[in-house]
């Protein structure tokens, strides 16, 4: 090319540059968030991507949250009512576009966030968060290393990683007769699997149980028959998988292939989906598994009712029976709302302040946080695939029907 | 008498003027842009400016695939890995070692240049589409074996950078100074571009890629350049991910290693226009620029819209948008339907 | 001892599974020098194809993808006649590209179309396994294993003994001379991309009986396709299956005495040892390492 086209592109390319920014900083207006009888909230969500499917059941979590709440008239903020506006950006996936996206926000001066789906997400966008001052309510992202940095700005409602494995574990403890000894963990090697396993060794070992050495394999694997192989000398006779929906499949389906019987599988995030009983059909039957919400749930509030209103309201408003996933991004939404309310004001640092001491109880259950901003007051449900269908087998409180053990024939 | 000696030494010296200014005028230019970009800075907001640090980022990280990928015509597939060790390197050093993330910044584009001078050695006599096979295959192998190492690296779960107390070496730079950091990547990537297109060791590369048999025959030593175009190619790559690294806090093996990020490059680059200097630089900030803008504004349908615009990007434009100006200014032939005439079967 | 010979069955069905994912890819690469990155969606596609089958006709999946491979090979000369025949005589990396849009349009289509939901197709006999010995043979594997050889012995027959198959090699080795020679070129190279495609489709169904699929699994099956075949020799059928089992047992091996995360490491390490010590494959021929390109 020519100088002379060089000198072209290259002062075109500047002049866009200038072009773009120019004016911006002064069209964007810094809407006070309540000033306009609106609450505006920011949600990056996973649209497209690995995680595209759990992002579109936070997302219809959200949406039934901001129908409920506008139905009331909005948020009562001080005397006057302000409609919950929730402005959605796909992070496709990925952190680093995520933790992009709380910066946006930040920009047109959306202070409050509902978080993407998933731990890392989570964990990028905390950190952006914290910086910038704003104030996050985190739905989907359990793992304890993110509370472990002294955030003081993110409020997670649902119940920490540790949890995921260890009430598969009391529950194990409490219900099983006779007692099983052995236990032995499979687990992917994202830190959010990985802190799942931690927690539930630790619960296993406090409870007399013996743990096996776990087996590990790539996160999304589809073959996960080394880990299998492995294990199945060992005779364990409760397999737990902290794993994802495809692993977790993985691991039913190649067990029977290898004949790995023991007495009970227990899974982690899969078998609560209904995609899980589909895709194993018969295999699934009285597989175990850990969930932050179930439809027997107990608990209520003036919003969404019962856990049982809740189901039916999902099912009519997006034609299927609702996962934990609608219910966590729901209930992320809800504390905002009641945080605004008790506090008076949409001040990014008063609803923090009113986070920190929220103490409620909901169709989610109770959400109540700790000092690192995490929800400790509220067990996990361990249902197990019956005909099917999951029904919820522990706590006592809200089973719906006895644990079947063993859950495989030997 | 005087009359008819003056002209013409006027004329010589006239031209030696001009052709001075024109050689100049790139660079003239090329400062001015930086300028232009800094002045832009402060009508941004901080979220802006982020997202046009990433636009600075993919500048430099075209570039340095260009001078591997373009000039010499040896592509790449796993040039990721330079950017993922940066990165990695970078984070190790900052929270195992305690050192400064400028020293780190430093020592990850040499660590990376020193990769890919390893692997450079028994990879680039490997032609065409094996070469990209096997750097692919390194890529990939590197993030498992990161992956694999959790006492070092974090593993799967990730490694994060102290920022803030006792253990933070350096103050974290936040969205503008790292604006600054990637604006200044981006230039040093364009100038070294710039500086390679017109030096003997450019035209070294160039005339490997168009003839390696021949260029060894007239007496370049191919296997040095090409091992030192991947290794400059590798430092540049090197320093854009401690960067990367740095920003973004925490970080982990499937982002920093993320093939899809040599696919952006290597599409920012031909679609540009690759082997030219200007061409990654176009590519880079329209591709980024318009992936970002759809995302945004058509939330459900970005990633369908964007892949129909390169589908017709390609098919229109098949030698990158610099060299069919070129071909075109030439010929004086700028129809596109003959354009398209001309590459199809 | 049960361990490695289980391990050893386990390799060998998954790399005869992985063989027939990459035999239409390496075809492609070899033949017409175009890099397919969609490639892994068009498996995707075969697999939704033939859990469609499944839901609304109840049709056996090893039935129902030979109704994938018929639909994807119409869909896949169709995509190379009209729209990647229109950048093959350009740089070599601009099908690449024209592949990578094409890859984000399919798979975006598919999320769309179908959701992100995963799938499986449920067939009564795939979860059962034969007892040899104290090793367990899943019939389900076994099944696509069989199949897989199967296609790839009959597509070597039909590249070598049919004229359509001379054909696709002829303008393989020489394109400007095959036309000469009365060749039409575009119709040959569409129909070498349609049988590639018709291939993955089949693969696809057949991996949609013995795991789960979803839209973003797309592309980790084009990357293994990658290894597979350059790893075999791109453009070499046998090639392609030779790769695919190689894989497959080193995985498999790797799994059982190595730390379980390491098996992909293990994959990506032996195809660089491969391509250091013997450029142009396990099975390659010397011939297919005179394309130079870029």
């Amino acid at each position: 090319m020519g100088s002379r086209g060089l000198v072209l592109a290259s002062v075109i390319t500047a002049s866009s540059l200038a072009m773009a920014g120019c004016g911006s900083k002064g069209e964007e207006q810094i809407e006070g968030a309540a000033s306009s009888g609106r609450l505006a909230i920011g949600a990056s969500l996973s649209l497209t991507g690995q995680l595209a499917r759990e992002g579109l059941l936070t997302k219809e979590g959200y949406q039934l949250c901001q129908d409920k709440v506008n139905a009331k008239g909005g948020v009562d903020i001080g005397g006057k009512k302000a409609r919950l506006d929730i402005q959605y950006q796909d992070d496709t996936s990925k952190p680093d576009v995520a933790a992009q996206l709380v910066d946006q926000f930040n920009d047109q001066g959306v202070k409050l966030i509902l978080s993407s789906y998933g731990s890392a997400n989570t964990e990028a966008q905390a950190a952006v968060v914290e910086r910038n001052g704003q104030v996050m309510a985190d739905s989907a992202g359990a793992d304890n290393k993110i509370f472990s940095k002294g955030y003081e700005r993110t409020f997670a409602v649902l119940s920490p990683a540790t949890e995921y494995a260890s009430s598969i574990v009391k529950a194990i403890a409490e219900l099983a007769t006779p007692k099983p000894r052995t236990i032995a963990f499979l687990s992917a090697d994202d830190g959010f699997s990985k802190t799942v396993t931690q927690g539930g060794i630790k619960t296993a070992e406090g409870l007399g149980f013996t743990v096996l050495d776990s087996q590990f394999f790539p996160s999304g694997a589809t073959d996960v028959s080394s880990a299998l192989t492995r294990v199945k000398g060992k005779n364990p006779d409760v397999i737990i998988g902290s794993v994802h929906l495809v692993e977790g499949v993985a691991i039913i389906k190649q067990a029977r292939e290898l004949e790995v019987t023991p007495a009970a599988f227990g899974e982690t995030v899969a078998p609560p989906t209904p995609d899980f009983a589909k895709s194993l059909g018969a295999q699934a039957e009285n597989v175990l598994g850990s969930s932050q919400w179930t439809h027997v749930t107990a608990g209520q509030d003036k919003y969404f009712g019962t856990a049982k209103d809740y189901a039916r309201d999902i099912q009519a408003k997006f034609g299927h029976a609702p996962e934990y996933h609608n219910a966590e991004a729901t209930a992320a939404c809800l504390s905002f709302a009641l945080a605004a309310e008790k506090a008076g004001s949409s001040d990014a640092d008063k609803v923090r302040d009113a986070l920190s001491g929220l103490d409620t109880e909901s169709f989610f259950g109770r959400i109540k946080f700790d000092a690192t901003g995490q929800n400790i007051f509220k067990p996990m449900s361990v249902i197990q695939i019956q005909n099917g269908k999951a029904v919820t087998v522990w706590p006592k409180e809200s089973a719906e029907a006895k644990m079947i053990w063993p859950g495989t024939k030997q | 008498m005087t009359t008819s000696t003056q002209v013409p030494q006027q004329g010589v010296t006239g031209a030696m003027h001009r052709d001075q200014a024109m050689r100049l005028l790139p660079w003239m230019v090329g400062v001015l842009a930086v300028l232009g970009a800094l002045a832009l800075q402060s009508q941004l907001f901080l979220g802006q400016q982020r997202t046009v640090a990433a636009i600075f980022m993919f500048v430099a990280l075209a570039q340095a695939w260009n001078l591997i990928g373009g000039f010499t015509g040896y592509a790449c597939f796993g040039q990721v890995v330079f950017f993922g060790i940066g990165g990695y390197f970078t984070a190790i050093a900052i929270s195992h070692w305690h050192l400064s993330f400028w020293v780190s910044l430093l020592l990850s584009g040499v660590v990376a240049a020193l990769f890919a001078t390893l692997i450079g050695l028994p990879l680039l006599r490997l032609k065409g589409h094996y070469f990209a096979i096997a750097t692919l295959g390194v890529a990939e192998g590197m993030r498992e074996v990161v992956t694999n190492l959790p006492d070092l690296t974090g593993g799967g779960a990730g490694i994060t950078i102290p920022t803030v107390g006792p253990d933070a070496t350096t103050a974290y730079l936040g969205n503008e100074g790292f604006y600054v950091l990637f604006l200044a990547l981006a230039a040093l990537s364009v100038l070294v571009g710039g500086l390679v297109a017109r030096s003997k060791f450019g035209y070294a590369l160039r005339a490997i890629h168009q003839d390696e048999d021949a260029a060894a025959a007239v007496g370049i030593n191919t296997t040095r350049m090409k091992v030192l175009a991947f290794a400059l190619s590798g430092f540049i790559t090197g320093l854009v991910g401690a960067t990367y690294a740095f920003q973004q806090v925490t970080i982990f093996p499937q982002r920093l290693f993320d093939v899809n990020i040599t696919v952006l490059m290597v599409i920012m680059v031909v679609i540009g226009g690759s082997g030219t200097v200007l061409g990654p630089l176009l590519g880079a900030v329209t591709l980024q620029f318009l992936s970002e803008f759809l995302r945004q504004n058509f939330t459900d349908l970005h990633i369908f819209i964007l892949g129909a615009i390169i589908i017709v990007a390609v098919i229109l434009l098949p030698q990158g948008a610099v060299n069919y100006v070129r071909e075109a200014r030439r010929t004086g032939e700028f129809s596109l339907l003959a354009n398209v005439r001309k590459y199809r079967l | 001892m049960s361990a490695f010979l289980q391990a050893t069955v386990y390799g060998l069905l998954q790399g005869g599974l992985l063989a027939l994912v990459a035999v239409g890819f390496s075809l492609v690469w070899g033949v017409m020098n175009v890099v397919n990155l969609a490639h892994g969606a068009f498996v995707i596609l075969g697999a939704y194809i033939g859990w469609g089958m499944h839901q609304e006709f109840g049709l056996d999946p090893f039935l129902g993808m030979f109704v994938s491979a018929a639909v994807l090979f119409a869909l896949g000369y169709v995509t190379q006649r009209l729209l990647i025949n229109l950048v093959v005589n350009g740089p070599i990396f601009i099908t690449l590209l024209l592949t990578f849009g094409l890859e984000l349009v399919m798979v975006q289509g598919m999320n769309l179309a179908f959701s992100a939901d995963f799938r499986s197709i449920e067939t009564s006999y795939a979860g059962e396994s034969l007892a040899l010995g104290s090793v367990r043979v899943p019939v389900g594997r076994l099944l696509a294993f069989a199949l897989a050889v199967a296609i790839t012995f009959l597509l070597v027959a039909l590249v070598t003994r049919t004229r359509t198959g001379m054909s696709i090699m002829a303008t393989g080795m020489d394109r400007g001379a095959a036309r000469l020679m009365g060749i039409r070129a575009r119709h040959v190279y569409a129909l070498t991309f349609g049988i590639a495609t018709a291939l993955a489709g089949m693969a696809g169904a057949m991996i949609g009986t013995v795991g789960t699929f979803s839209p973003a699994a797309a592309g980790s099956f084009t990357l293994m396709s990658f290894v597979v075949a350059v790893l075999g020799g791109l453009g070499n059928m046998y090639g392609a299956l030779a790769g695919g089992l190689v894989i497959g047992l080193v995985q498999a091996w790797g799994g059982q005495y190595l730390p379980g995360t390491w098996v992909n490491a293990l994959a990506f390490l032996v195809l660089i040892i491969v391509l250091v010590v013997r450029p142009t494959g396990l099975v390659g021929k010397a011939f297919y390492a005179a394309r130079l390109e870029v």
